[in-house]
Parts: C-alpha cells; structure tokens; sequence
C-alpha cells in the first residue's frame, strides 16, 4: 500500500491518546451556515495522526457527525444518500439488531440521547483537568462567537486513580485497553496477536481498509463509502455507547456464585471473576496463565495479546463465552482465524462517572444507582460487518461458538431462564460451573453512529465543497 | 413466502453452463465425491447445515404432463441448494473468505460468474441468480445445525449416565457425574429465538 497520510486523519483514529481526561460534547446545529462556520473555526485545531515527536500536547480536539448532523449540514442528497444504510438509520432505529431491548431500548436513555438531534460529538482529551477546562473554554468561546450552535450537553470521563496511580481499569475491576487491532501503515510497532493470524501461526497487521475509508480491505476491495470518494477516504465511522455499569450487582453476583465455586474462599472468587473476561483483573489472559496473574505477562506487550484458542476448544483454561473469546475469537473458529479477520474494531472506551471509594462500604443499590460505566467508543470501516455483526452474532448470541443463545456475561441483555456456562476439568480448583439467574450487569444509557471525517473532508464540508461527482 | 424460518436460511441459486463445459464440472465433481479431504472445509463451516450442487442437464428438465411441450434450451443448469444458519451476507462472507478456490472450481463454468473474490461481485452475482423460497419447512425452526449436533451429544451422555447411575454409590456416582458435565460442559448452548435479520 501507499504510505498513509497520517496529517490528513484525526488522530483519534490512528492511536489511543493515552490521556486520563475527557470530555465528549454534543452539538446541534440550528442552521447549516452555522454548522459550516464552526468546523471552519475548529479546523486549525483538529488533532490529527501526526507522530508525537516532542512528547504530546496538553489536549486535544476532535469532531464527528451523526447522519443528521451532515444532513444539517445540507451536504448534496446524492452524498447523503451514499452513505451506508445503518449510519443512515442510527443506532437507535438498529436497537432490535443489537439487542438494546429491555432496559436498554432507547426510550430508557438519558434524556440526552432522547431528546433533540445531535448533530456532532466534539472530543476534548487532556492531560489534566485545567488544560481540559482551557480547551472546552475555547470550544465554548467558539460555539458562541458562531451563533445558532446548541451544546445539548457533555459527558466527562476519567481514568480511574488505583493506589495513587493512573490506570486503565474500569469500575467492576478489569484491566481494559488491550487488544486493539494493528493495521497496515497505522501503527509503528505491530504486536502479536494483534492483527491477523497468518497459516504460519505469526500475526500481521490487518488490511487498512477495516479502519479507513479509501483504503483497500481484507477482502482486497475498497469499504463501502459515501461519494464522493475524497470525502470518505481517510475518515472512518465510529460507535458511541454509553455503558452504564451495575458495580452493586456484579459484586454481589460474583460473592454468590463465587461461594459456589471451587473451594469457596477469596481466590476462588478472583478466578471466577477471570472466567467472565477472559483475563485476571490486573490483565493477564487466564489462557496464558490460567491459574495465578502474572504481572511480568501484562507489562509484556509481546506477551499480553499472544494467545489463541484452538489448544482450548473445550475451554478449561478461557470460557468459549468469555468475553475476550467472544470478542475476538482468534484460532477457535478454525480456518486460521479467516472468519474473524473482517469482523475487528478499534476501541476507544474511557470510563466515567465517580470512582467506587473502597474505604467506605456501600450498599448495592446505592453502587448501582450512582451514574458510573464505561463510554464505549468502537472505529471500523463497516458498522454493519464489523461493530454490529459482533455486537449481534457474538455478544448477544453465541451460535458461532457453538453456544446457542448465550450471551456475553457482562454485555448481554439477559432475559429470566438464560444461563452462563464455564466449562473446567478435573482439577478441583477449577470445576465446570453454570451460573443461573442472570443479571444485567450494563445497561445502554445513550449513543448513536458517528462519521469521523478527514482533515480534507472536514475543510470541504466547512466550505460547502462537497460535490457528490 | 420466505428464505427464513427462525434460524434457518434456505438458498437456491440457479446459473446456466454451455453444455460443453458441463463434461468439465462433471469430471470436477466426480474428483471432490471421492477425495473426501476436499470437502472439509465445506464442512467444517458449522454454521451450514447443507449444501449441494447438482447438474440439471438441458434435456432432463420434468415434463410435468404429457401434454406439455419439450423445451429446447441452450444451456445445462447448475442448481444450488443449501440451508445455513447465521444472516446472508456472513454465509457469503465465511465462502468467499475460506472457500474462494473450492467455489470457483465449481462456478468458474456458468455463465458470467466473476469469481467469489471480491466478495462484493460475488454476492450481486448470487443476489441475481437466486431463487426465493416458495414453502419452507423445518422441524426446528428454534435450532441451529450446532444446537441439533449438540442435543445428541447431550442426550447420549445422559443416557449412559443414567443407565451406570443404578449400580453406583454416591462416591462413584459424583465422579461419573463430573464426567458427565466435562463432556457435555461445551455443548449446553440453549435454543430460542433468531437475532434479527440485517
């Protein structure tokens, strides 16, 4: 492939920013004109994939538009109605596909998400909370010097502080952050098991054509892509979810079943919490070390994601519902991994919400009441064949993996009678156990689908140049 | 009036050959029946729970009467049939991502086939050459190929279960029970409804 122009992408596309603040807001536009001039305003300050050389900026900005937003925005029908029918639609027209049913079905949202259009979803990470607050009072300075720009609303996330130090935890415990994809000339050092996995058994980068648009794909074509093709090339869709975590029920979930298993005690109640995920809370994959963490696996980059499954197809070491197994199923399928290569996101979650204190016990309901989870952010070049087909076919249902309804443990909406199977062997440490009466430990509390344009893309939408031909 | 019945998804695919290449698909299927290896991968796509290609040659189409007319057609036919669980595009995406050769061995010889990579003019070809489903009819509408192999499994190691369980004690009994649940512990996924269709 030709070499990418990394100054023509948003940078959040091409690299996790790696930065503990955050702060998504969500903008609509009364009126094209308006819409048009804030880009045009925002432009200059768009961080882009550029290397980092002289360490990172304090903060950074990032714009994408809900289909609405770009039909605010008065680009030509023939673009508009180029782009892919589920971005077309949005997530809350594709709930019945992903299964956002129940609590999770959008009429249960925060008002934010229920309410009037978003249109854009402008990004602000940040080193610090001051320079967070400097650069949204600048977006803020922006969106009022423009006129007709409603900021419907924000939400803020932050690295959760463990021990005085920043991690990359989430609030029921796990480590998070591992395992995103390599691609062709986005990143600078590839790691194992972070692509796809070639006969030989050794991993490479994936086609970048399941990121970005205007890029070749694993099936060797371009990705589907609005017109005209300067548009599209160089940008990507992205999903925005927000995952509201129920720490009180997952805690007392794992205290009941985790007395059931094995000898009962601390360790075992550790292990279990293991069996959910896939990996040991601090991040080590229970397939490479199934009986203990091992902190020198985790800090290890050429170790941490190198691991398959086909050794484990009866799963006693990684649960074939595991959600890591499910997510990203390696070798389990067979046929070296081909029926997983096309079906890879980019995740850029960020927890949020106030970190559970652990000096002062709290009771269940409290925990779960209290507005805290995860804001899942996926980036694929097909939300139909990448983020939905894993959201419907391997969190929600587990036929692939020879599981039937099963759903991901943690994910799926769980309906009364559903069950979650940990298949074990012999050893008594670590038995075959099916938990019953499931829970729902996440529940969709908003989100929608985001088309994250170039640098170029951008400019041309500022300047009303968008020409469908 | 549909291709889908819960889990299952029935396709039929009709393409026309010139008959001098049908004797060419025909010494290619007489090899692939017996060299069984060359049908593992076919069979290993666990979500197909059938799939079969045969020759309809021009002048073996049914007389449905005595009085209907001999049709005189230039071209042989190759009929497709298959039931697979799982939405159409992934069972077009899983032939063309691990079957590419095996399929277009056999489709290379009907007319304007433009091979199963790119998948995207694959799947205009097969949306063109399809044939929608008049009546479909499925025992278990609930279940896929997976889910049926399974219940077998299930059921047999029940059996055996039950029929030692008579002469055990509670000792032997709890070993053969773990037994039991490590041979079954993979294939307890249950049945239900189908994920919606996209």
């Amino acid at each position: 492939m030709s070499k990418l122009n990394a100054t023509d992408v948003q940078g959040f596309v091409l690299r996790g920013y790696n930065m503990p603040h955050a702060r998504f807001c969500f903008l609509h536009f009364q009126n094209a004109a308006a819409g048009r001039h804030l880009v045009a305003q925002l432009l200059g300050s768009i961080t882009t994939g550029q290397l980092w050389d002289n360490g990172k900026p304090q903060s950074t900005l990032n714009i994408a538009f809900t289909f609405k937003g770009l039909t605010a925005l008065e680009l030509p029908l023939a673009t508009l109605i180029s782009f892919p029918d589920e971005f077309q639609q949005g997530m809350k027209d594709r709930a019945s596909i992903l299964g956002d049913i129940g609590k999770n079905s959008p009429e249960h949202w925060d008002a934010l998400w229920r309410g009037a259009d978003i249109h854009a979803w402008v990004a602000i990470h940040a080193l610090t909370p001051e320079t967070l607050e400097a650069q949204f009072a600048q977006l803020n300075a922006i969106i009022s010097a423009t006129g007709n720009i409603h900021l419907l609303g924000s939400q803020d996330a932050a690295a959760l502080v463990i021990d005085g130090k920043l991690s990359t935890k989430e609030h029921f415990g796990y480590t998070d952050g591992f395992g995103n994809p390599d691609y062709l000339g986005v990143c600078r050092n590839t790691q194992p098991g972070q692509g796809k996995l070639l006969p030989d058994g050794t991993w490479a980068p994936l086609a970048t054509g399941e990121l970005l648009l205007g890029y070749a794909d694993e099936a060797g074509e371009l990705p589907v892509a609005p017109v005209p093709h300067i548009l599209a090339a160089n940008g990507t869709f992205m999903v925005y979810r927000k995952l509201h975590e129920n720490v009180g029920t997952f805690r007392a979930f794992l205290d009941e079943w985790g007395a059931r298993y094995g000898a009962g005690d601390a360790a075992a109640k550790e292990k279990l919490a293991s069996k959910f995920i896939g990996r040991w809370q601090d991040g080590t994959p229970i397939e490479l070390s199934p009986d203990a963490p091992d902190p020198s696996i985790v800090a290890d980059p050429n170790r941490n994601t190198d691991f398959k499954f086909g050794n484990d197809l009866s799963g006693s070491r990684c649960p074939v519902g595991a959600h890591v197994r499910r997510v990203h199923p390696r070798d389990a399928f067979g046929f070296n991994g081909k029926l997983v290569d096309r079906r890879r996101i980019t995740r850029r979650g960020m927890p949020y919400g106030p970190q559970v204190d652990p000096t002062t016990p709290q009771d269940p309901a409290t925990l779960d009441s209290t507005d805290r989870g995860v804001v899942f952010m996926a980036l694929n070049a097909s939300l139909s064949r990448q983020f939905e087909f894993v959201q419907q076919q391997w969190i929600s249902y587990g036929n692939d993996a020879h599981l039937g309804n099963e759903k991901d443990l943690l994910l799926g909406t769980h309906l009364p009678g559903e069950k979650f199977s940990i298949q074990g062997d012999t050893n008594p440490a670590n038995p075959p156990l099916f938990c019953a009466n499931l829970p729902n430990f996440v529940e969709l509390r908003g989100g929608d689908y985001f088309f994250l344009p170039s640098i170029t893309a951008l400019a041309m939408i500022a300047m009303e140049l968008v020409d469908p031909r | 009036m549909s291709n889908i019945n819960g889990k299952l998804y029935a396709m039929n695919a009709i393409t026309p050959m010139k008959p001098w290449k049908t004797w060419i698909l025909r010494v290619i299927f007489f090899l692939l029946w017996h060299i069984k290896s060359k049908q593992q991968d076919l069979i290993n796509l666990s979500f197909i729970q059938f799939a079969r290609w045969v020759i309809i040659p021009r002048n073996r189409f049914p007389s449905l009467s005595s009085g209907q007319k001999q049709e005189t057609l230039t071209y042989d036919y190759l009929l497709f049939f298959s039931n697979f669980n799982g939405t159409w595009n992934q069972y077009i995406d899983a032939f063309s991502a691990v079957l590419s050769t095996g399929l277009n061995l056999i489709w290379r010889w009907s007319e304007k086939f433009p091979g199963s990579v790119p998948v995207t003019g694959f799947k205009e070809y097969i949306a063109r050459i399809q044939f929608d489903t008049d009546y479909y009819y499925t025992a278990y509408p609930e279940a896929t190929a997976n889910d049926t192999k399974a219940a077998h499994i299930v059921q047999g190691a029940l059996t055996t279960l039950a029929t030692q369980a008579a002469a055990q004690t509670p000792e032997q009994f709890q070993a053969a029970y773990l037994q039991f649940l490590l041979a079954v512990q993979t294939h307890l996924g249950d049945t239900g409804d189908a994920p919606a269709v996209f």
